[in-house]
Order: C-alpha cells, then sequence, then structure tokens
C-alpha cells in the first residue's frame, strides 16, 4: 500500500522533475564493521560476508574482513563457519548440511585478527520466526496497468491473526533468481491482512516494459515467502530507500539500523520459508 | 465547556457595562465614529488614517473600516486617507458625537503625483506594531510569478525573515520556525494546508482575495495556537455599487470572479472560481498511461455581505477547493473548505465588537480502482468547529481595548484505510479520532503616553483540552509502548495552559523615524506530522496530549524605522531573538501515516533562532517595490537526534535576500522583476558506505552537516494594458513572465545513486525542479 501511495505521488512529480549528476566534496569517516547474511529453515550452506566501510566515492568493491572466526550458534549446538578462501575471500560459509529451527534464536559471534573501529569482537542474534504456509501462487498479467501491463504474482494463503507477521519475498524464474539484489525483494508487513485468508493478494509486481524480468507463456515461476522479524523487515525497507532524499516523502537521512553489535554495520538474519511454483499461461 | 461557557457569560455580562460607561462622557469630550470605504465598490478600508490636523492625532480604521475617535469639543479639519485613495478633509465643529462615514477615491492613474501620496503614510513608523507586513493584492499581482499564476504565499516569501522551505513550495518558514508554527486564516478560518498541486499553488485565488497580512512576531493577542506567525488574508466583499467581472486566462489556469449588489449599499456578494488544466495537455500525450491521467484542482470562494444598518453588518463566506489525480493505479485527491459567518457589531460609537463562527475542513482520500485483491481506500480528516468574540473599545483618543475570547473543537480523524469492493483483501485498519477543545481568552489596551511613547500590554490566556473518547498509548522511556489508556466519550481526560503576555513598546522620534520593542509569548497545540522539506497532502496533524507537551515559543524584538521623502520611502531594521520550547521532530524513519503509536515517533526538544532584517520599500506612483535582506540562524537541539548535538533546523538559511521591483515605465506598459539569493538548504550527506546484499549503502555526516548549493532566481514580466478612456467599463492586459530567467538549475534535492552498468560505482545525482518557464496571462475586466 505504501508503495503506491509513493508510485502515485512521484508520477505526479516526475511531469516537472529533471536531474543532473553534480560533484560533490565529501568528508571522510572512520571505518566500521559490516555483517551481511542469514539463515533459514532449509538445509543448505549460508552465507555471512564480512567487509569494512569505506569512503563515500571508493567506487571499488567493499573491503573484505578476511581470517576471521566466525561461530553460529543456538545456546546448545556450535556451528563454526568456515572461509570460502581462507585469509582471502572474507565469505565464511556453513556446512552443506545445516538447517535452521523455527523458534530458535541463533547468535552469530565474530573474533577479528585485526581490529576494526578498536574492536575484534562483534555479534548479531536473530529469532527465527514462523510462515504461515503458502496454499499456491498465480501469476497474472494486468494489462490495464501502464503502456505494456504489470505482471502480479499473487499470494494464497491463511495468514495467522494471533501473532504481527512480517515476509520477505523473492521469486525465481525458470529456477533462477530474479531477487538477486537486497532492492529487488518484497516485504510486505500483516496490518492490513491480519489473520484474514491472503485470496491473492500480489506480492511482487514486475513491469511488462522490461524484458529482462518480463514473463512469456511457459515460464516457470516460483515465489519463496519467508517470516522474518520486525527489525530485518524494517532494514530492508531502510535499505531500500537509502540514498533517496526526495522533499515530499523522506525524513532527513538517517543510517539504516541493523542488528550488528558495537557500532557494526549491517544484518544477519534468520527466517523460515514457504515455497510456490506455477507455469505461466 | 463549562469553563467556556461562564467565560462567555461574563463577557457578555461585561458588555451592557462598557455599554453604559460610554454614555457618561467625560465633561467636554464628545467621539467622532463611523466607517471608512472604498468609494468605487463599497469594500472596508481596513487600516485608513482618520488624522485630526489640530491635535496632531487621530486613529486608524479596523478590519472592517470601523474607527472612533474621541476629543474634547471644538472646530477641527478631519482628514481621511488611505494609501493609494484620494485624502478627504472634513471641517467639523464639534459639540456632540457625530457619525461620518467617509467613502474614498481610488486615485486613478491620471491624476498628479502629488495627491496619491497621503500624509499619513507613515503608518510603518507611528503604529505601535512591528515585524508585521501588510500587502494589497495589487503589490501582489505585480511580481512576475510561475506559470503566470499570482500567488500570495510566493509573494510573502519574498519579505525579510521568511524563507521558502522548498523550491516552488507554498511552505514557509517564519524567523527559523517550522512551516506548520504559522498560522494561516481566510476570513478568519484556519487553512490547515494552504498548497495546490505539491505546493507548487497556493490556495489562494487573488481575485477573490483583499489584502494580506504578515505578523512575524509581536502578535497581537486576538490571535494564538500557532508559535511563529500569523497569514491573516481576506477576502474581498464584493462591490455594492455596480456589477464587476474579472478574469483571467493563463497557461495552466483560468479565472473568474463575479461581484455586484444584490440591494445596492446594503446587499453585495462575491463568487470567484478557478480551475487548472494542465491534465488536457496529458490528453493530447501519445502515451496511453499518460492520456488518462487527471491533474488537477480548483477553487471556489464566496461572500455575502449584508450592511443591515450603521451598527450591524452581517458577513457569510466560504471557499471551497480540491486537488484531483487520478491514473490507472490509483486516485487521490485533497482540500480544504472553510466557512465564516461573522456579525459585526457596534454596541456604541465606542464599542464594536466582531462575533464569528467558523469552521474548517481539511481531508484527503487515496485509493486504488475497485474490483481487484488489492483495491483499497484511505481517508483522513480533520475538521474544526469554533465560536469567537473580538472586541474594541476606544476609551479615547489615548487607550484602545481589545479583549475576546475564543474557543475551537478540534475532529481529527488520523486515517482509515481499508479494503473497497468484496474481492479486496485488505481489512480495515482506523487510527482513533482524536477530539480537542482550544480556548481563549484575551484583553489588550494600546495606551499613548505623552507624544512619543505608545505602549501595548496584553494577556493571552489559552487552554487546551483533550476530549473522549480517546486512547493514549503509553511509552517507556525508550518510546516502547506499554499499554494503552482509554477514555470515554465526554471526559476531559487532559488539559494545558498558556499564559501568553504580548507587550510592544513604540517611541517616535518624530514623524519619520521611531524605535519599536515586542515581546510575545504563543503557545501551540496542533502540529504537523511532517518529516520531510516539501510536505505533502498526506501529512497529518496531531494535537498536544498527555504524552505531546505544547510547544511555547519566546520573542523578543527590537526595530528602528525610518521613512524618507514624504514617505515614499520607508526603510525598517529589525533584529529578534526566538527561543522554543518542546520543539518536534521525529525519530530516525518514523513512521507518521497510519499509525496509531504516532506519539512514540516524537522526539522534543529545544530551538532557537536569531537574526537581522533589513527592509528598503519603495512606494513611488510609476515605481515600487523593495530590497529585503535577513541574516539568521535557526537551530534544534534535541536530546534523541544527532546524538543530543544541536543541528541547523531544515530551513536555517544564514543570508537571504529578495529584490522587488515594479515599473511603469509608459501609461500602458509596466514591467516587474524579483530576484532571489539564499544560502542554500542544510542537508545530511553520506560520507562512508557499507555493501549490503548487493547495495551500497550510505552512512550519514552528522544532521545537517552539509548545504546544497546556493538558490538564486531572476524572474521576470512585461504587462501591456488596455487604453484608459472615460466611461470606457472594458478594461483588459495581457502579462508576460518568465520564471528563473537566467535558467539556473537550484538544486530541490541531491540523491545518491548506484550506476547500473558497475554497481561499485555511485554518483550523486541533483534533482531540480524548473529551468527556465515562460507563461503569457490574458487578464481582464469590466
Amino acid at each position: 500500500m505504501k508503495r503506491i501511495t509513493l508510485y502515485t505521488l512521484l508520477l505526479a512529480l516526475i511531469t516537472f522533475a529533471c536531474t543532473e549528476r553534480v560533484d560533490l566534496n565529501l568528508d571522510e569517516t572512520y571505518t566500521r564493521m559490516v555483517v551481511d547474511g542469514g539463515i533459514s529453515n532449509d538445509t543448505g550452506s549460508y552465507q555471512i560476508t564480512l567487509t569494512k566501510t569505506a569512503d563515500y566515492f571508493y567506487n571499488e568493491p567493499a573491503p573484505r574482513v578476511a581470517g576471521a572466526t566466525v561461530n553460529l550458534t543456538n545456546g546448545t549446538d556450535n556451528y563454526l563457519l568456515h572461509e570460502t578462501e581462507p585469509g582471502i575471500s572474507g565469505i565464511y560459509e556453513t556446512d552443506a548440511t545445516f538447517f535452521g529451527i523455527i523458534g530458535e534464536t541463533y547468535t552469530l559471534d565474530i573474533d577479528l585478527n585485526e581490529p576494526i573501529d578498536n574492536l575484534t569482537t562483534y555479534y548479531s542474534s536473530c529469532q527465527m520466526m514462523n510462515v504461515a504456509r503458502l496454499d499456491s501462487i498465480q501469476v497474472v498479467l494486468e494489462t490495464d496497468w501502464g503502456p505494456k501491463g504489470i505482471w502480479q504474482i499473487r499470494v494464497f494463503a491463511q495468514e495467522p491473526g494471533d501473532e504481527t507477521n512480517y515476509y520477505m519475498f523473492h521469486y525465481y524464474r525458470n529456477d533462477t533468481l530474479m531477487t538477486d539484489s537486497i532492492w529487488k525483494v518484497a516485504v510486505s508487513d500483516d496490518k492490513y491482512i491480519n489473520g484474514s485468508y491472503i485470496n491473492g493478494l500480489a506480492a511482487i509486481y514486475i513491469n511488462n516494459e522490461n524484458p529482462w524480468e518480463a514473463f512469456n507463456p511457459g515460464d516457470k515461476v516460483t515465489l519463496k515467502m519467508s517470516g522474518i522479524t520486525k527489525e530485518y523487515y524494517d532494514f530492508i525497507t531502510q535499505v531500500q530507500l537509502s540514498g533517496f532524499n526526495i522533499p515530499f516523502f523522506t525524513g532527513p537521512p538517517a543510517n539504516v539500523q541493523g542488528n550488528i553489535s558495537n557500532g557494526g554495520i549491517g544484518f544477519f538474519s534468520a527466517y523460515s520459508n514457504t515455497w510456490g511454483s506455477t507455469v505461466v499461461k | 465547556m463549562k469553563f467556556l461557557v461562564t467565560l462567555l457569560l461574563g463577557c457578555l455580562c461585561f458588555l451592557p457595562t462598557l455599554s453604559a460607561a460610554t454614555d457618561s462622557e467625560l465633561p467636554g469630550k464628545w467621539t467622532i465614529s463611523g466607517s471608512i470605504r472604498d468609494f468605487s465598490n463599497g469594500e472596508d478600508l481596513t487600516g485608513a488614517t482618520v488624522y485630526v490636523t489640530e491635535l496632531n492625532t487621530g486613529a486608524v480604521s479596523d478590519f472592517y473600516g470601523n474607527y472612533s475617535v474621541t476629543i474634547p469639543e471644538g472646530h477641527y479639519t478631519i482628514q481621511y486617507s488611505f494609501v493609494g485613495f484620494e485624502t478627504v478633509q472634513r471641517k467639523v465643529h464639534l459639540d456632540k458625537n457625530l457619525v461620518i462615514h467617509i467613502e474614498l477615491n481610488p486615485a486613478s492613474e491620471t491624476l498628479k503625483e502629488v495627491e496619491i501620496t497621503s500624509e499619513q503614510a507613515n503608518k510603518n513608523v507611528v503604529r505601535p506594531e512591528m515585524s508585521t507586513f501588510k500587502m494589497d493584492i495589487k503589490t501582489i499581482k505585480s511580481i512576475p510569478s510561475l506559470m503566470g499564476e499570482v500567488d500570495i504565499i510566493k509573494a510573502i516569501q519574498l519579505l525579510p525573515g521568511v524563507q521558502a522551505v522548498s523550491e516552488g513550495g507554498s511552505g514557509f518558514s517564519v524567523r527559523g520556525g517550522a512551516p506548520d508554527q504559522n498560522l494561516i486564516l481566510l476570513d478568519e478560518s484556519t487553512v490547515y494546508n494552504a498548497s495546490h498541486l505539491m505546493g507548487f499553488f497556493s490556495v489562494f485565488n487573488n481575485d477573490a482575495i483583499k489584502d494580506v497580512k504578515l505578523y512575524k512576531g509581536d502578535i497581537p493577542p486576538m490571535y494564538g495556537g500557532r508559535l511563529s506567525s500569523v497569514l491573516d488574508v481576506r477576502m474581498k466583499e464584493g462591490n455594492s455599487k455596480r456589477f464587476e467581472v474579472n478574469g483571467g486566462i493563463g497557461i495552466i489556469a483560468s479565472r473568474l470572479t463575479v461581484e455586484g449588489p444584490i440591494w445596492k449599499d446594503r446587499i453585495s456578494f462575491i463568487v470567484s472560481g478557478r480551475r487548472t488544466y494542465a491534465d488536457l495537455f496529458l490528453a493530447l500525450s501519445s502515451e496511453k498511461a499518460l492520456r488518462d491521467n487527471k491533474l488537477y484542482f480548483y477553487d471556489l470562494n464566496a461572500k455575502v455581505n449584508y450592511r443591515i444598518n450603521d451598527n450591524n453588518h452581517l458577513f457569510i463566506s466560504g471557499y471551497f477547493g480540491r486537488d484531483v489525480f487520478k491514473n490507472d493505479f490509483a486516485k487521490m485527491s485533497w482540500g480544504n473548505s472553510t466557512g465564516t459567518i461573522r456579525w459585526n457589531h457596534l454596541f456604541n460609537k465606542k464599542l464594536f465588537a466582531n462575533f464569528t463562527f467558523v469552521y474548517s475542513d481539511y481531508r484527503y482520500m487515496l485509493g486504488t480502482p475497485e474490483g481487484t485483491t488489492s483495491s483499497f481506500e484511505w481517508n483522513s480528516n480533520l475538521r474544526d468547529a469554533g465560536l469567537k468574540g473580538d472586541l474594541s473599545y476606544y476609551i479615547n483618543t489615548n487607550n484602545t481595548l481589545h479583549f475576546g475570547i475564543s474557543g475551537i473543537y478540534h475532529m481529527i480523524n488520523p486515517g482509515v484505510a481499508g479494503g473497497t469492493g468484496s474481492e479486496s483483501a485488505y481489512t480495515e485498519v482506523k487510527v482513533p479520532d482524536n477530539f480537542s477543545l482550544e480556548s481563549g481568552v484575551y484583553v489588550s489596551n494600546e495606551q499613548k503616553v505623552g507624544e512619543h511613547w505608545t505602549f501595548k500590554y496584553g494577556l493571552r490566556f489559552s487552554m487546551f483540552q483533550n476530549i473522549g473518547p480517546g486512547t493514549i498509548y503509553n511509552f517507556d522511556s525508550l518510546y516502547n509502548p506499554i499499554d494503552s489508556t482509554v477514555y470515554p466519550a465526554g471526559d476531559f481526560y487532559n488539559t494545558y495552559y498558556g499564559i501568553e503576555p504580548r507587550i510592544g513598546i513604540l517611541y517616535t522620534f518624530n514623524e519619520s523615524s521611531s524605535m519599536k520593542a515586542s515581546y510575545s509569548r504563543t503557545n501551540q497545540y496542533l502540529q504537523l506530522a511532517q518529516n520531510s522539506t516539501a510536505g505533502t497532502p498526506l501529512d497529518i496533524w496531531f494535537s498536544a496530549s498527555p504524552n505531546v507537551k505544547p510547544q511555547v515559543a519566546d520573542q523578543g524584538a527590537l526595530g528602528y524605522f525610518r521613512n524618507f521623502r514624504r514617505n515614499t520611502i520607508e526603510t525598517s531594521v529589525e533584529v529578534y531573538y526566538k527561543q522554543m520550547n518542546h520543539v518536534i521532530d521525529f525519530k530516525d524513519f518514523a513512521q507518521l501515516l497510519l499509525n496509531e503509536k504516532l506519539e512514540g515517533e516524537i522526539r522534543e526538544g529545544k530551538g532557537w533562532s536569531y537574526g537581522a532584517e533589513f527592509l528598503f520599500r519603495l512606494n513611488e506612483k510609476k515605481f515600487g517595490g523593495w530590497v529585503s535582506y535577513t541574516l539568521s540562524k535557526s537551530m534544534r537541539k534535541i536530546p534523541e537526534i544527532n546524538n543530543g548535538d544541536p543541528y541547523p533546523a531544515p530551513y536555517d538559511k544564514p543570508h537571504n535576500v529578495a529584490i522587488v521591483a515594479n515599473y511603469r515605465f509608459l501609461p500602458r506598459w509596466s514591467v516587474s522583476a524579483n530576484w532571489v539569493y539564499a544560502t542554500g538548504n542544510p542537508v545530511t550527506f553520506p560520507t562512508g558506505r557499507a555493501e549490503i546484499g548487493g547495495k551500497v549503502i550510505p552512512i550519514y555526516s552528522n544532521r545537517n552537516a552539509y548545504r546544497y548549493q546556493d538558490y538564486h532566481r531572476l524572474d521576470m514580466s512585461v504587462t501591456f494594458y488596455s487604453k484608459e478612456k472615460e466611461g470606457k467599463r472594458f478594461k483588459w492586459d495581457i502579462n508576460a513572465s518568465v520564471y528563473n530567467v537566467y535558467n539556473r538549475h537550484n538544486t530541490w534535492s541531491i540523491n545518491f545513486v548506484q550506476d547500473n552498468e558497475n554497481p561499485n560505482v555511485t554518483y550523486a545525482e541533483k534533482i531540480y525542479l524548473f529551468g527556465i518557464v515562460p507563461s503569457v496571462t490574458f487578464n481582464f475586466h469590466f
């Protein structure tokens, strides 16, 4: 609903506005630890990427934090993560047999061999939330919308009424992950649907004008619906808006709020998934 | 409510006492009273001067053109004057109370210069009133404008001490205050959102407006409820002499106004309408999506004015305006309606009263077409209903007493949203309604002491009460909601009081120079949940409550006023300091819309601003305009924001210059130009970056640590008038204007964008709204 509001207002504005690139001189700031990654209840290998912040116009891949000791625990079991290329990559992964248990709280402990922001230890915790079962999905082209129509991936599921839920949606076209960056992911809360049967509400909108994302008849479409924490929902929303300053809509810019200790940036997430597939007619 | 009734009764009991008192005059003193009107159309002249030459004293007519002077018995020459009108002199032998109604003739263009510059055009110097600025509609109309739509608020933004909040927007900041700290009144009814079309135009249609007065400080006690300023806009009353039609055709909007007598000299009316047609051009677009778009606004102003007799005068006025936007996906509409019923009653020659009923309604609707699973509609509105009584008692030439009482009932529906149609998957979400009563009583006296001094001292007592039904959430010290308290209907569950002294001192050195000082305290109980700099129609107002303390401001100002060349040049310097407590800001990523726990998003703290304002204003017959320069600072300090360190307010622009000039170089030609310059808006920029999930996210500087580039812009216009002929009623003019003549790309905002080709690269991208914008308007009048 929020998205539609923004879109509506933006359209009214676009008639007037023009843009141009500008050069700015920005100050430098101190380096901070960045953690990015998550785990779910599906069995598989999960990656946590450790990097450092840089100056804003650094314009190169973020400097990696290699050689750290990264441990994952739910209080009873410990899982040591292995760096994919030891001492180089800064990417730490679990064994391929790992799966999380819904309801458990997982803690990520990071020990660095070189301090960042004068600290060598960082940690983060996240509870693995439950998710309602996806009954089915439907893919529909809404032809009235826009010049070539808008594709919708619609959800059918019973929303639990006794709790506040937050959802994250990923989708695959012919088994290729299309939401491969955090800004493409869709999120939703249950504010307007709490406790009701979700009878085909659109979770994902795809512009049929863009050939790289449009569907064709016969395409297999898979939707992954995940139950996430409120903190992660807020985080994704903030990341998606970050960098944009539209005087009408956005408040003063602020740093995104993650769940990493000691002033670290980023998020360690834990979520549970439910899947649905269909073939485009 | 009981409190109000008691007060009201108290006041009413007080009236006969005053009425009686005036009949037992001081021996040998008599009162001349009456009204001053415009001869051409019967409109009341506000602020016209009545001057008793022999005694070097006088009075000024009130909002409704009424005046009263009490002087000893004798022979006098009374001079009635008003800027832009021919002065009238009357010789009187005063040995009893006299009623003199005067109609002044507008100074015609063909008159020699001498007559139109009245001797008493030094009101700016000799009136005990500072930090105010009055503009007649003629001045406003001579300012070049965006797309030819002349605008009151854009004109206000050119005054010293007033800053535009964002390019082309209708929001303005007065002396470092927030845009929601301005009380905007249209015929005494509050206008809660003065913007059309995202703020590029204001809701005020010039053809229906008589004049505008802005109080930046030294706010008279009759006004309350906002910290920083009062913008008092008065609608025309309608020509009581003859029918008149005014209209205009512009590139984006057209206007039509009809006014005239229903009963000559007794009942007059005015009806004025305006509609934009920007969307008519969209219909020509080749793109289907654009073609079906609707985007327009319209306004309707109407007023009826009934002069029942010399002592009773009734006005009924109303405004209705809507913005409408619609495309395939969504529809949206918003707008104000206001209504005023006012009874102007003269109890006797010295006691004038005004009883007013005001109603105001601001609402918006946002939704999607029905018939899909994602169909929804979202509504919000704010309604006010109020009663006011304002009285003036002209005790003698040295003392004028103003007093009154007011009560406004606020009804706020912060938002209700839900699915529409049977297919919609959305359930309803409603933020509980909020009810409150804002009331005030005030008394003030204006007292002349000797030849040089005038003192103004008054007190406003304000009161704000939350009334049930209401749901108030309780928060812990970290603003997490703990539980909520539900109050039953009719329960006055929370009360705040405000004692607001308003004091002013005037010392006149001579006819053309004076010093003024003022102190005022103002309280504000309603504020806008607005986190962005430009604001949107969706911003909602919320009231003080057990969680939200009223905002309080103390302002002191000192000024020197000096006129030159027989008052054709007015100059002034004012300095001010304003301290604000419980000012409001919001936590990072605050959720302001459809949030029943909005109060948990608020962070409160202190604000202060200070500055110096310089004004040079020229009022020659052919050449008019002003130069204003403001040097100022406006800061905020809120414990939970910016680590508790002070930061510049979003409207802090240390240097601000406006030059406005109008020159009628030939009888049928005039040119106008204005140039504005302001330090760039403060802004928060990234100083570092982190990579998360394939996106580069910025790490920001301290709040408002950077600034956009300085803002400057030149606008020009030229007007060609029809020939003036005796007896010819049809007049027209063509106005061609250019906004942003040298096509400066002033920054509206800067975004930080990740390059599509190489996601490691980020760059800064400036959005600017207007390049050079030419326009043509044709105006006619008969």
